[in-house]
């Protein structure tokens, strides 16, 4: 440290007073860490009334950024994989409860690699504030500056005297940027805020040539312009998102909706769905894998849109609890589970009112019971359609098994919506059941004769030609009942509910996937595994079955169609699951980065702290070996100069030793001192640079001299 | 009283600035650095903005010695014969006879020196290196003291010519003297109220007291290790990056003769580091020439020799 050049500790901040301080103290408010922005903001300001400085080399301030760089790393991959609460580290300790919290936070965890910015370029920040140097140069700065400096220095050249950069500006902009990462405060004390703060900090560098009037005018001209700026682009953010449906939508559909189920019947044009992964299996011991995954089942067929409706309303859907370890989720209470599956699948939807993924699980029939699901909430309708909000890809156990499952009974109140049939698709139905004597004795038979009028009169068709358009006196339904007998999955769902209805049968139209397709040791499922059957009420054991007419030739036919890149797409398919994995916090790779960065960090910490000083001794040390061809190299005046280079202010290399002196002296303990030493050095350069050197009594009074110095030296107080 | 030759020395040192001092207030460092030069027999040219002293620290100088002083304005019209001299036939004799120039003299003023074309300029070259002149193929010798004071307005003034380099080498330092403080300026014009001081300067050294002095400045003692570190301060000039044209050996000899000469004015004997360190940018800097693009990144020759001096291990 030293204290000898005044005004030193104005360059090092080039920020009018208090602004960092100010600016520190708006981050910590708008981003919930006032306490830590409050103590930095002091740190960092009272460089201007602390005196003392470190004198910090160019390895030093890398060092330093390198340690900063590091940090960043670790936010960075701790925010983007989080799944807690931006504010808490409470995430590095993993329990079921931090993984529980899932994604609720996932969102605002990402934000806080932002918010951290001013937490992290900290102690960078302090090297400037605290450093003796105005300027922080660009070799310590840029990688690229400094490999050139090497080579120069290489190939014998002194790096030429670049230029640095005082960051204390660039800070405050850091800082700003970062009080503006916050978290859903829907107040304008930012926009406020930051235009004060920028006012202040734009207040030394106004022209001269204009007056304030002018300068305030202009800065709140642009500070209107921003400010519509801003709300317009909230403007156009929700009409796009309005657009968003005509923008994305699929032709047959991409996401599953609880409420409503378009489907494809009375289109023509082929049915074109992608091989792509969308939900990974495994079951335990090679039992078999259940045989379809159901999203959702609705209740109403609307003919004229050829739709099917849940038939309920969106507030039918009931939060379901979860255990205490807030991760196992009851489905069914007190339901026998003999079968598990674990089962992986993305939620592709969006919550509005949580701003987190949202989507509909894929489960088996007869579901009791999830486990390890990191799930925000879960809701389930009457329909039995599961809605989770929580991370975008979900890993869960599911436990089932045969029996109840959470649909409700069929419908007895007036309306009996499991057994309505649309009045225009009456008359092909009431022809197909009495010409080909569909109603049998009791309902077991009346099934059988169902699956066997569509297994032995429909085939199984993906094509829709020009020959499956409805007349305009014929529904699309009844065309593919009565006349071209071939469709694909929708058709024969659809008509079977039907059917099934009009033989007063309650049934339901349900939409999922089918399993199929062993992976390794698990299953997957693919997008043209899609799938609709009809779910239809066993009134013996009080249980919805699944029901499905479909030639099971549909598997096959759809396979056919793989495309020849399919491996290399499900390799694609793979990598993106394990980036989803990673990315919404479902696996330990998160841990093991961040704890792999520990280390590191304190390996950097230490050499910050600890290799300043190994490399002066070094430097020490190489001195008197280097060159001892010159007289006088063995004076005792160096063992001053290391005594008092140990109270802390060593001599820079080019620094001749007279000025250093004054600078070490500079210690008001040490005044008197001063007289003496120069002194002293005088006859020390007579030794060393006089060709004449000194005489037998002038060389034992130089020796003598140090030697008393030395002791006075041992006396004054120890160093700062 | 001591009668060593070197205290003496000092003394004429004392009574020259003393009586510089007297006319350029404020300007203490470069009268010393121009001391330095005339003691150690080089040149010396001043190169700063019109109007801040160049001239008149100049003409204090020669008012000071009682020697012989010649001005010369540097004009672009100006000749090399205007300077060296001419041989003129004579209808009396008919015979040629040489009509020294202003050359012949002791202390030469060259004022504005850039003003001229560089034709002319370099009629100096050999006078200021050789401390002779070749005219007309005769070798006439200059006085045992000749001390060339060039001032020059910087560079990028209009109507100006750039001193070629070989020119400048010539120069044993360039120094700026500055603007002085407010304080100075107001007695400066204090001083100036009724007319100039430097009409009423005396003489204080004679011819002589000057060369002692040179001769004194001769003796002064320096180390080989401190040779070295001058010479190590020229070659990293031309190793340093951004350098076309590094320090000459000239460079590490006219640095180590004016270190000699400060040494002696400093009280010393012999030459301390110190001395060496303060006047490399005034001996090296001007010899320099950088490359275009490190002069356009904001390099400057000044800025190179005091990174050198902050990174090459100075002896202690």
């Amino acid at each position: 440290m030293n204290e000898n050049a005044p005004g030193l500790e104005t360059r090092a901040l080039k920020t009018p007073p208090f602004l960092l301080l100010a600016v520190l103290l708006f981050w910590g408010w708008q981003s919930g860490l006032l306490l830590a922005g409050a103590v930095m903001g002091v740190l960092l300001e009272s460089a201007r009334f602390v005196k003392a400085r470190w004198e910090l080399s160019d390895a030093d301030l890398r060092r330093i950024l390198t340690f900063c760089t590091v940090l960043l790393l670790a936010t960075a991959v701790y925010a983007f994989t989080s799944n807690e609460e931006g504010g808490s580290l409470s995430g590095l300790i993993h329990g079921p409860a931090a993984a529980r919290n899932a994604t609720l936070t996932s969102v605002r965890a990402s934000s806080a690699f932002f918010r951290w910015l001013p937490l992290t370029l900290f102690l960078f920040m302090a090297a400037q504030a605290f450093g003796a140097r105005e300027k922080i140069p660009w070799t310590a700065i840029s990688f690229f500056s400094y490999r050139r400096a090497q080579r120069e220095r290489k190939s014998g050249h002194l790096p030429p005297p670049g230029g640095g950069l005082n960051i204390s500006y660039p800070y405050f902009i850091v800082c700003l940027f970062s009080a503006g990462v916050h978290p859903n405060n829907g107040g304008t004390s930012y926009f406020w805020g930051q235009c004060l703060l920028t006012v202040w900090a734009l207040w030394p560098f106004r022209s001269r040539r204009y007056g304030i009037a002018v300068w305030a005018g202009t800065l709140a001209a642009v500070f209107v312009l921003g400010y519509f700026g801003q709300s317009g682009i909230g403007v156009l953010e929700r009409v796009i998102e309005n657009y968003n449906p005509q923008w994305f939508a699929r032709f047959l559909r991409q996401r599953t909706d609880p409420m409503q189920a378009t489907t494809a019947i009375g289109r023509i044009g082929k049915l074109e769905m992608s091989g792509r992964i969308v939900i990974r299996l495994w079951t335990d011991n090679h039992t078999p894998p259940p045989e379809y995954l159901r999203e959702a089942s609705y209740r109403t067929y609307y003919s004229p849109r050829q739709s099917w409706y849940a038939g309920t309303p969106r507030s039918d859907f009931a939060n379901l609890s979860s255990e205490t370890n807030q991760t196992t989720w009851v489905l069914l209470p007190g339901k026998t589970n003999i079968a598990s599956v674990n089962i992986a699948g993305y939620l592709n939807g969006w919550s509005q009112e949580l701003g987190i993924p949202e989507g509909l699980l894929p489960l088996p029939t007869g579901s009791g019971r999830l486990e390890n699901l990191n799930a925000v909430s879960l809701k389930a309708n009457s329909e039995g359609a599961v809605l989770a909000d929580g991370p975008g890809l979900v890993i869960f156990d599911a436990r089932y098994g045969p029996g109840a499952t959470i649909d409700s009974p069929p419908d007895t109140s007036t309306n009996l919506l499991d057994l309505t049939v649309p009045t225009n698709e009456a008359p092909a139905l009431e022809q197909v059941i009495s010409t080909m004597h569909l109603a049998g004795r009791d309902e077991a038979q009346t099934l059988r004769n169902v699956s066997g009028f569509f297994r032995n009169h429909f085939t199984y068709s993906v094509w829709l030609g020009p020959d499956q358009l409805a007349t305009t006196n014929e529904t699309p339904l009844a065309r593919f009942l009565l006349t071209s007998r071939r469709g694909h999955c929708e058709y024969f769902a659809t008509a079977t509910v039907l059917l099934l209805r009009e033989l007063n049968i309650p049934a339901r139209y349900a939409v999922g996937y089918a399993v199929h397709e062993q992976s390794g040791r698990g299953y997957v499922v693919r997008e043209r595994d899609a799938h609709a059957w009809c779910l239809v009420w066993d009134a013996d054991t009080r249980t919805w079955e699944n029901f499905d007419t479909t030639p099971a030739s549909w598997v096959a036919d759809e396979a056919k169609r793989a495309s020849v890149w399919q491996r290399l797409s499900d390799l694609r398919s793979w990598i993106g699951y394990q980036i989803a994995k990673f990315r919404w916090g479902q696996t330990n790779l998160r841990q093991y980065i961040l704890w792999a960065l520990v280390p590191m960090l304190a390996l950097l910490l230490y050499q910050i702290i600890f290799r300043r000083g190994r490399r002066q001794r070094r430097k020490g040390g190489g001195k008197t070996a280097a060159a001892v061809f010159w007289p006088g190299l063995d004076s005792e005046f160096y063992l001053l100069e290391r005594k008092l280079a140990a109270r802390g202010v060593p001599r820079q290399p080019g620094e001749p030793l007279s000025a250093w002196l004054t600078r070490a002296l500079d210690e008001p303990a040490l005044k008197d001192l001063r007289g003496p030493l120069l002194e002293l050095l005088r006859l020390h350069y007579r030794y060393r640079f006089d060709p004449r050197g000194l005489s037998a009594p002038e060389r034992e009074t130089l020796t003598r001299e140090v030697k008393a110095r030395l002791d006075t030296l041992s006396q004054v107080a120890g160093p700062r | 009283m001591t009668t060593s030759p070197f205290e003496a020395a000092r003394d004429i040192y004392r009574k020259i600035a003393g009586n510089i001092s007297k006319i350029m207030r404020g300007q203490a460092g470069p009268t010393r650095q121009l001391l330095a030069a005339l003691a150690s027999g080089g040149h010396v040219l001043l190169e700063d903005f019109p109007g801040t002293g160049k001239t008149t620290l100049a003409k204090a100088l020669a008012r000071s010695i009682d020697a012989r002083f010649k001005r010369l304005q540097f004009t672009p019209d100006l000749l090399p014969s205007d300077i060296l001299g001419v041989s003129i036939f004579s209808q009396r004799d008919q015979q040629f006879h040489f009509h020294e120039g202003p050359v012949f003299t002791h202390i030469l003023l060259a004022d504005e020196i850039n003003r001229a074309s560089p034709r002319t300029q370099s009629a100096l070259l050999e006078a200021m290196g050789e401390q002779q002149v070749s005219v007309e193929g005769e070798r006439r010798n200059l006085p045992e003291l000749f001390f060339v004071i060039a001032t020059q307005n910087p560079v990028e003034f209009r109507g100006t010519y750039p001193l070629p380099e070989a020119q400048m080498d010539r120069f044993a330092m360039q120094f700026t003297l500055g603007y002085v403080p407010p304080e100075e300026e107001t007695a400066i014009l204090t001083a100036q109220q009724h007319d100039h001081p430097l009409d009423q300067l005396q003489p204080c050294a004679t011819l002589a007291d000057v060369l002692a002095l040179k001769r004194a400045v001769e003796d002064v003692r320096i180390s080989e290790e401190l040779k070295r570190y001058a010479v190590d301060i020229a070659a990293a000039t031309r190793a340093a990056s951004g350098v076309q044209l590094g320090a000459s050996p000239r460079a590490s000899i006219a640095l180590m003769k004016t270190a000699q000469a400060l040494a002696l004015f400093d009280g010393f004997d012999f030459v301390a580091p110190e001395q060496i360190q303060a006047l490399a940018v005034p001996v090296i800097a001007h010899r320099l020439v950088l490359e275009p693009q490190a002069r356009f990144s904001g390099l400057n020759a000044r800025g190179v020799v005091e990174e050198i001096l902050k990174q090459l291990k100075v002896p202690a």
